[in-house]
């Protein structure tokens, strides 16, 4: 059925804005950042074109036919594996990661982006099949096997960040799929377990105890609930052997976080400096151009990462809140846009974009505040950076794209 | 199967609630950082990419009191180490070129290891410009090895002032931690003398400059283009009491000599001159100290940098006898016309006392005039121990005149208590007779027989004797007179006259210092000789001139130089006829002054 609506019912103009805003608000903090090193001199040039590329991406996505989401989940996610598969074996390292692909001799672009989408899709196709129970074991497993592979390569490379991405993703979308409380109490508990061990074995312990003390609540029986504390207890000895697989500026920056003064010039040094850069914006800021940590580049790659310090030097708390009243205008809009549409593939794969923007954003501010590590996560649509930006411009134009044709599924 | 819980009610508010916490949290941690925290953050950023760069103001001169330069700055070539920087297989390079002994580099560091090694220690001053050249062309090869123009004090009058302008020294670390906020490590301070005394008025204040520099602390420009630099300070220019020429002379004639002149003007209290000998030489102490000319002076028994003139409290001999005449005449004991016969000596409470000579009938301005000591042998049992102690105080002797000098000393006054602690109450009253002639126990100053020759010039009214006239103020450059405490002592005026003749005809009668006459100016005054158990006498001479209208009272003590008369009266004749013959030139071609005639008779 095609109904032929009104511009404004077909394209929410109050959805585009903000992201214009934020692109905006980026690309002027770019140009703060970059104005006097030399090593990022072209970035404001090239995330101009990178923007553009991006709202041309944003519309091709919006004028795609709705069903063709699902059908490109699958291949894209074979697609999207199988290049990070390449990168694991012969990929670029940039600052202790293994994430880049280079096509050609400059034009890189970071294959976990990619997967970002197609695990969304993938798993939304999943959860969406009538046949799913996401309370049978057997369906928790097989969706956890499509979050975990990309999850594992990513570890690989490593990427903690983006391994926290995938599973706050994997997290809401089966949440919102409607898993009980017991299962995902089964799925998350081993990882519970796995944090506080590292917090020593007091923790560890008390962790193991109240565990065990809802599996007796919850009585599934004697096999099942020991099986799954089997489970618990290995993930927390297991723990300690990942965290030493882990490259040594991760395990440098969880035990910074910590304490992030222990190690002031090594790796507590950008949350620091990142600090007092938005501190002493206070209110109204330092100006445009006249933070003194941003422009005497005291924030390592403030361009990335770091870009909303320079936000907060510059422009002050009014710039910070204007940001973040932005995002939340977008996250409250694909939420709603989740909520409408009626399509269960459609609305999982909103929730999926949702939490992704959602987790990156509290972890990018997070960490430029100091209240959260820093895993090395960009802010999307303000931070530098090609393919994550037309990676998020994608899938905005989905969360458009579903507004425009939501009522075709109702 | 379908899930009935799907985005379902519950799990859509669930997830509204999450976006919404976790917006309130990241803005409550904003609005705690950026305006809450603003100041410490500000703070702490500031202090991150803004290197402060102290600026030394240039340390306050010292004029004398017709604005004459006594002590500037000159500018001098340092060098300084950086133990953490620097490499010792330098050493025997360095030790060469700078002309220093073997293993002097190592015996440097050894005795500046409490310092941090980080902290750039000042290793040679005064360093000659053809040593900087030669350290400049080799800095690759001398790591940690630094230079930089400082400032150490001059001296162009040709005058010491040693003991009084004092010198100054790397503030120490007792120092250091009582003056924190406006010293650090490696600042000079004033150490002895006017320069400690004023150091708050010479010092000024640090300036700062306020440099950008970024994350790998490269100096990239000025901070808010300079808005924030707070330029140094200058220090005060001190304008002393000093008449450099006085003081020139004044240390000339105690070259040679142990003992102390002070000099000071009656109407202001002012001290035109102070000199404690032996002195040295200060300037030696403002770059570099040769050790042989330390150890020399450390090692001198007669101990240069003790200031005698305020730090050597000694028997006043006869010049006490002034103080007796004052108390008897004011008290009534005597009048100018009482006789007393002196035959050569008598004996007091079973002890003989004995005069110089038979003087016969004398009264009290022919006992001043000859130093007849029967007289006041006599007297002092007339006016009593107690009287005698508080005239003696009225005078300010026992008591610190308060000059502004550190370390003054009070001289001592005994009274009768201080006989019978030790000897009894039965203690030998024969006692006084020695005082009366300024013998024995009592000790004075020679800055407080100064003050009371000031004192008795002016018919009791003088000021606090202090060195400091007034100072330049660094920032304005206005002139600021520093007031000192007035002195008044009530004695009736015919007291002060009697008393005045007599002094004036110790030089200018028969009197003691007869030969010290100077012709064209009346000068009065009163020579003494203090026995001294340790060896020969002191010689002392008090006074003042011109007799009518006097400029200049001074108390001159050479040690173990014998009579006041031959050694100490001489040097008073010069001085007043450095001071005050250029003067009178003046005053004679300008008011055809009448001080030939002869004030007495």
């Amino acid at each position: 059925m095609q109904i032929n609506y009104k511009f404004k019912d077909k394209f929410d103009i109050w959805f585009f804005v903000p992201i214009i805003l934020l692109l905006g608000i980026g690309l002027i903090a770019i140009y703060s950042a970059t104005l006097n090193n030399p090593i990022a001199e072209n970035n404001f040039t090239k995330q101009l074109i990178w923007v553009g590329t991006g709202i041309i991406v944003f519309f091709v996505i919006y004028f795609l036919p709705t069903n063709s989401f699902k059908n490109i989940a699958w291949p894209i996610y074979i697609f999207s594996i199988l290049l990070l598969i390449i990168v694991v074996v012969m990929g670029k390292r940039v600052s202790g990661a293994k994430s880049w692909l280079y096509l050609g001799s400059s034009l890189g672009f970071q294959p976990s982006e990619l997967a970002k989408i197609s695990t969304i899709l993938a798993l939304s196709s999943f959860l969406s099949k009538r046949e799913v129970d996401i309370e049978s074991f057997k369906d928790i497993l097989l969706s956890l096997a499509i979050g975990f592979i990309p999850i594992v390569l990513i570890l690989l490379e490593p990427d903690m960040g983006t391994v926290l991405v995938f599973i706050t993703i994997f997290i809401t979308m089966i949440f919102w799929k409607g898993i009980s409380l017991f299962g995902l109490f089964i799925v998350l508990s081993p990882g519970i377990v796995a944090i506080s061990s590292m917090f020593g074995a007091l923790p560890f312990i008390a962790t193991l105890v109240i565990v065990a003390v809802i599996l007796i609540f919850f009585k599934r029986g004697l096999i099942f609930s020991g099986s799954l504390f089997a489970i618990n207890l290995a993930s927390g000895f297991f723990t300690d052997y990942v965290f030493r697989a882990l490259s040594p500026h991760q395990q440098i920056r969880i035990k910074s976080f910590l304490n992030p003064m222990s190690d002031p010039l090594g790796s507590g040094y950008n949350s620091i400096q990142a600090k007092l850069a938005i501190g002493s914006g206070g209110l109204f800021g330092k100006g445009f151009l006249k933070g003194n940590q941003t422009q005497l580049n005291f924030i390592p790659e403030q361009w990335t990462d770091f870009i909303y310090s320079v936000i907060g030097e510059e422009f002050g708390f009014i710039g910070t809140v204007i940001t973040l009243v932005l995002f939340l205008w977008i996250l409250l809009k694909i939420l709603k846009v989740a909520i409408t549409t009626k399509d269960e593939f459609l609305s999982l794969t909103i929730i999926g974009i949702l939490s992704l923007f959602f987790i990156h954003f509290m972890i990018n501010i997070g960490m430029a505040v100091g209240i959260m590590p820093v895993i090395g996560i960009t802010l999307p649509l303000v931070s530098y950076g090609g393919s994550s930006l037309l990676v998020n411009m994608a899938l905005l134009g989905i969360v458009a794209n579903v507004y425009r044709t939501r009522k075709n599924y109702t | 199967m379908k899930a009935e819980n799907f985005g379902s009610q519950s799990r859509k508010s669930i997830l509204y609630a999450v976006i919404i916490i976790g917006f309130s949290f990241l803005i409550i941690r904003l609005f705690q950082m950026q305006i809450l925290q603003k100041g410490y953050y500000d703070l702490k950023s500031k202090r991150n990419s803004v290197k402060k760069i102290e600026k030394i103001p240039v340390r306050g001169l010292f004029l004398d009191r017709n604005k004459k330069l006594l002590v500037n700055n000159l500018p001098s070539y340092t060098i300084f180490i950086t133990k953490a920087d620097y490499d010792k297989n330098r050493n025997k390079l360095l030790e060469a070129a700078l002309g220093l002994e073997d293993g002097y580099i190592n015996k440097f560091f050894e005795k500046n290891k409490r310092y941090s090694k980080y902290f750039q220690l000042r290793f040679k001053r005064g360093v000659s410009f053809n040593t900087i050249s030669w350290i400049e062309e080799n800095m690759e090869h001398l790591p940690g090895v630094s230079y930089k123009v400082e400032m150490y004090r001059g001296y162009p009058a040709n005058v010491l002032g040693s003991q009084m302008f004092g010198y100054l020294n790397e503030i120490s670390q007792k120092q250091l931690k009582k003056l924190k906020k406006k010293y650090k490590q490696g600042d000079y301070i004033g150490s002895t003398g006017l320069e400690k005394k004023y150091e708050n008025l010479l010092r000024g204040e640090k300036g700062y400059n306020y440099l950008l520099v970024d994350s790998r602390r490269k100096f990239i420009g000025k901070f808010k283009n300079g808005k924030n630099d707070i330029p140094a300070v200058k220090g005060d220019d001190l304008v002393l009491t000093i008449d450099s020429e006085l003081q020139r002379v004044a240390e000339e004639s105690l070259r040679g000599k142990r003992g102390a002149i002070v000099a000071i003007e009656p109407n202001t209290g002012d001290v035109l001159a102070m000199v404690s000998a032996p002195d040295f030489d200060l300037s030696k102490f403002a770059n570099i100290t040769p050790k042989d000319y330390l150890n020399k002076l450390n090692n001198d028994p007669d101990k240069p940098f003790f200031n005698r003139a305020i730090m050597s409290a000694k028997p006043p001999g006869s010049t006490f006898k002034i103080v007796e005449s004052i108390a008897a005449l004011e008290l009534g004991l005597i009048n100018k016309n009482t006789i007393f016969n002196c035959i050569g000596g008598r004996v007091y409470y079973g002890r003989y006392f004995k005069c110089e000579a038979v003087h016969g009938r004398i009264n009290v301005m022919q006992a001043i005039e000859y130093s007849c000591n029967g007289f006041f042998y006599n007297l002092i049992y007339k006016i009593g121990m107690k009287k005698w102690k508080e005239y003696a105080n009225l005078f300010g002797f026992g008591k610190k005149t308060g000059i502004d000098l550190d370390n003054e000393t009070k001289g001592f006054i005994p009274d009768e208590q201080f006989y019978i602690k030790r000897y009894g109450k039965k203690w030998p009253k024969s006692i006084m007779a020695s005082l009366a002639i300024g013998q024995g126990e009592v000790s004075i100053d020679p800055i407080q027989l100064a003050q009371f020759a000031a004192i008795v010039a002016n018919n009791g009214n003088s000021f606090q004797p202090h060195l400091l006239k007034g100072y330049f103020d660094g920032q304005t450059n206005k002139y600021v007179e520093v007031k000192t405490k007035p002195i008044h002592i009530n004695i009736e005026k015919k007291v002060w006259d009697v008393v005045k003749r007599g002094m004036f005809l110790v030089v200018n009668g028969k009197g003691t210092a007869a030969s010290s006459r100077i012709p064209g100016i009346f000068m009065a005054g009163k020579t003494g000789t203090a026995q001294n158990p340790h060896g020969d006498d002191h010689a002392l001479f008090i006074g003042f001139a011109p007799f009518d209208n006097p400029q200049i009272a001074f108390a001159i003590i050479v040690e173990n130089a014998g009579f006041g008369a031959s050694h100490a009266a001489p040097i008073a004749k010069k001085l007043v006829e450095t001071y005050l013959r250029p003067k009178m030139n003046k005053n004679a071609v300008a008011a055809n002054l009448t001080v030939n005639k002869n004030p007495v008779k």
